[in-house]
């Protein structure tokens, strides 16, 4: 949709710079005039022999603005090359290259970026002499510095990238670095920078003319514009078709470069390009499977009062262009006080899905169907108000990687204040008091409240993170990957902590993982997912006993283990073991 | 003798890899003070042996994988890769010396160009090395043979783009770049930890067979101890930039000596009770 209008956007800029330079490259071909002689009665109406009339000296107008044309994009396509072909070799040779010279060219680019434009374009005016040449000095000038911090930027992020790294590790030399990975990776982001650059030097160049700055001879439009403004154009109605016409030719040149420069920038655009990628993956691999009944029958609670959370038949889709992505698929589960649910399945198996619709977090286009019912009410017929004051106070989540999304800049203390405050109205002394109790209860000695998130461990960031879902007291918790991408010792902590709380606050807790083995150590009764479906819903001693689903008993197989206590067993993997490596199998 | 070559003199085996003393110390930022990230460490590879480093994060794993690959100078010691004093080597002839010893990464959708098909990516390190050079032909075929050792169909794969492939494939395509150098030695940085668990195991199979078929050895770094024990002959423990366990994976798993591992083993029993 958006990318639609961009489309559309860029089709018209094209268009509008086509007829710009049908103007500038034809022009001497149509008007049959000199702009610099005097060709008709001063200040002729438009009609008749002159098109667009003549200026008080009885030079024709049309003629004019194709010379105006000319000079304006000569010295807008000029400048922007050659100053984007400085700023991409500078950027790449400073982000590059070695300390000190980064730090020589960034200096240049400091002072070059704090140079006063106008006073020196008169300095240099005056040195050089007014021409054509002076404009495009100048406004380089002024531009390349402003484009080799920007490609510096990029290759600075690009040199400690994946693919380079991969490439050195294979004992690639810099220039092969620079050729193969740094500049291909810069060439589509100096595609919009050229376009924008354009427009910066055509506005320049104008204003500068206007203001008298410019080459007093050229007829570029800003010098027309100068002169119409000097010789009194606005005293009569000779503005109509003297200042008119070349102030529409700026506008419409710079629109036509504003919009190609926007769709092109659109169209690099790495991340919108990952984003498409991401989807077109999931719906190669899973649209227009027809939706089944969820095989595994509900299960209906003893105490219906215990009862927090009750999904059925929960679906979520996503419409693609290349058919529906079945996200989540018919599941259905309830969970009481007290009670843990572990969700476990690989990447890509609606997980998080899940957990993001009971929050009510998905948005359209999603296609959301069945009910999730939160302490008896239908979370789906709240407001977006009410369902604001349940988010983070009554249902709490803690979202994946929630541990690196701590803001920098403040204290974990002040996080904490800010999530609690957020859903009630209480004096500072109480949000302190009750700050050091939850970091107390996560087992972080208060203190540490004045710390700010870079200079905890990542152990005690994902206690923090814990801390914030605690902090209002929820009913329920949903925890998304809270172990993943922490070390075995860390883990276990978590894992532990995680174990206490729960039973010490008699929390109700949905624990998403990929890691069979963490599940297990918390969870009361374990949904199995995959690819959106819940293919198996069982009790964890059920499932260390005797697994019965297939797709459960291969993600118990695939679990490593430590004490090969069942090495006896293993029969099916006959290939494996001749290698001196062998997998333990159930 | 050290501790950590308590095993040596039974395997007898020439070394493939001998690392000695390597320093390595970051300029400390933020006043940390944590400057010295590895502190004298010394280990060997004989060939056609899988050796794991076990560590927590921080301790240094990853630093002695960079070391090794080239992509970080430690500040002193000795690394001798097949007979060759890497460090001492320059320019060329340290590409030479260091190309048979490939490195896979952590994340298999980072270390893939986005721009380059299969193809281009499986031959890159030739295109590096200016192997075959003028023959087209014989690296196509190169490219091919590499990827049906990983179990990727070439005809299948070669003119797709990462972003086709799952994180199990683009793995793959890691192993096979690494393997069309015919290495003798795979510096493993974590290459399963962002993979599904069942695609662990299988990535874990397809380098247990490169193994069996070409002798090759590997330095598998990782933080968990139970895969390094269905994986690994031999286990370096890293604690703090030291190296401060060491032996067969057996030995150090059943029979840990120093408090950190037996810390280690007992959390990840801990995780796995059931």
């Amino acid at each position: 949709m958006k990318r639609n209008m961009s489309k559309n956007m860029g089709i018209l800029g094209a268009v509008l710079l086509g007829l710009i330079i049908i103007l500038a490259v034809a022009g001497p071909a149509l008007v049959p005039y000199n702009p610099t002689e005097q060709s008709g009665l001063p200040l002729q109406a438009p009609g008749g022999q002159h098109l667009l009339g003549t200026n008080d000296m009885g030079q024709d107008i049309m003629a004019e603005l194709v010379e105006g044309a000319r000079i304006s994009l000569t010295i807008g396509i000029v400048s922007a090359f050659i100053a984007t072909l400085i700023g991409t070799v500078l950027g790449l040779i400073s982000g590059y290259g070695l300390g000190w010279l980064d730090a020589l060219i960034m200096r240049v680019v400091d002072v070059s970026m704090t140079l006063p434009f106008l006073p020196l374009m008169i300095v240099v005016g005056v040195y050089m002499g007014p021409s054509l040449f002076t404009q495009i000095a100048v406004i380089t000038l002024v531009m390349w510095a402003g484009k080799a911090r920007e490609i510096r930027s990029q290759v600075l992020s690009l040199r400690s990238r994946g693919p380079v790294l991969a490439a050195r590790s294979m004992g690639a030399g810099h220039l092969y670095v620079l050729r193969k990975h740094v500049f291909p990776s810069v060439v589509p982001l100096m595609i919009p920078q050229f376009v924008r650059a354009v427009n910066t030097s055509i506005m320049l160049e104008s204003s500068l003319s206007f203001l008298g700055l410019g080459d007093p001879l050229s007829k570029s439009w800003g010098s027309i514009l100068f002169y119409a403004n000097a010789r009194s154009a606005f005293l009569t109605d000779a503005w109509l078709w003297w200042v008119l016409p070349p102030g529409l030719c700026i506008v419409v040149t710079v629109l036509a470069f504003s919009f190609i420069g926007y769709w092109l920038e659109e169209r690099v655009s790495p991340r919108l390009r990952a984003y498409t990628g991401a989807f077109s993956k999931l719906a190669s691999g899973r649209f227009g499977k027809t939706k089944k009944p969820n095989p595994i029958a509900v299960r209906q609670p003893d105490g219906a009062s215990a009862e927090v959370l009750r999904v059925e038949g929960l679906s979520v889709q996503f419409p693609q262009p290349a058919g529906t992505v079945r996200a989540v698929e018919a599941v259905s589960f309830t969970l009481r006080r007290g009670e843990v649910l572990g969700i476990v399945g690989e990447s890509g198996s609606g997980k998080t899905t899940i957990a993001a619709a009971v929050m009510q977090l998905l948005k359209p286009p999603a296609e959301i169907s069945g009910s999730i019912c939160f302490d008896g009410k239908n979370l789906a017929q709240l407001s977006p108000v009410e369902m604001n004051e349940l988010r983070g106070s009554r249902i709490a989540l803690i979202p994946q990687a929630a541990m690196n999304a701590l803001n920098p800049v403040m204290t974990i203390k002040s996080q904490l204040a800010e999530a609690m405050v957020s859903h009630r109205s209480i004096g500072k002394a109480e949000v302190l008091q009750r700050v050091s109790e939850v970091l107390g209860q996560v087992g972080l000695d208060p203190k540490w409240g004045d710390a700010y998130p870079h200079e905890l461990s990542g152990g005690m960031k994902q206690r923090v993170v814990i801390a914030m879902a605690l902090i209002n007291g929820p009913d329920l918790i949903i925890a998304d990957e809270p172990t993943t991408g922490l070390d075995v010792l860390v883990q276990t902590e978590i894992i532990k902590l995680l174990d206490d709380l729960q039973q010490r606050l008699g929390l109700a807790m949905i624990f998403i993982s990929h890691d069979l083995p963490v599940v297990l150590r918390l969870a009361d009764r374990i949904l199995i997912m995959k690819q959106g479906e819940m293919v198996d819903e069982v009790t964890a001693e059920a499932l260390t006993a005797s697994t019965v689903h297939p797709y459960t008993r291969r993600l118990m197989d695939s679990i490593p283990r430590l004490r090969a206590k069942k090495a006896a067993s293993v029969s099916s993997l006959t290939e494996a073991e001749a290698g001196g490596g062998s997998y333990v199998r159930i | 003798m050290s501790e950590f070559d308590r095993q040596q003199s039974e395997l007898g085996d020439t070394d493939l890899l001998q690392v000695r003393n390597v320093d390595k110390t970051y300029p400390s930022g933020a006043g940390s003070g944590k400057g010295k990230v590895l502190d004298g460490i010394s280990f060997d590879i004989r060939s056609n042996e899988t050796v794991g480093l076990v560590g927590v994060s921080g301790a240094g794993k990853s630093t002695v994988g960079r070391i090794l690959a080239g992509l970080e100078q430690p500040d002193g010691g000795s690394i001798r890769f097949e007979g060759h004093e890497v460090l001492a080597l320059k320019g060329r002839q340290k590409k030479l010396a260091l190309m048979p010893l490939q490195m896979i990464f952590q994340d298999p959708y980072e270390s893939l160009s986005p721009r380059m098909t299969i193809e281009q990516l499986v031959s890159e390190p030739l295109v590096i090395q200016k192997v075959d050079g003028k023959d087209k032909q014989a690296r196509r075929e190169r490219v091919r043979e590499a990827l049906a050792e990983v179990s990727l169909s070439p005809d299948k794969y070669m003119s797709r783009y990462p972003h086709e492939l799952s994180g199990g494939e683009r793995q793959r395509v890691g192993l096979a770049r690494a393997f069309i150098c015919r290495p003798r030695l795979i510096v493993a940085d974590e290459p399963t930890s962002m993979l599904d668990p069942s695609l662990r195991l299988e990535l874990l199979e397809l380098m247990n067979g490169l193994r069996r078929r070409h002798g090759t050895s590997y330095l598998f770094i990782t933080h968990d101890i139970a895969l390094t024990r269905h994986f690994c002959d031999r286990m370096l423990v890293l604690d703090q930039g030291s190296i401060v366990e060491s032996g067969s994976t057996e030995q150090v798993i059943d029979r840990p000596e120093h408090p950190f591992t037996q810390r280690l083993i007992q959390a990840l029993l801990e995780l796995n009770r059931f």
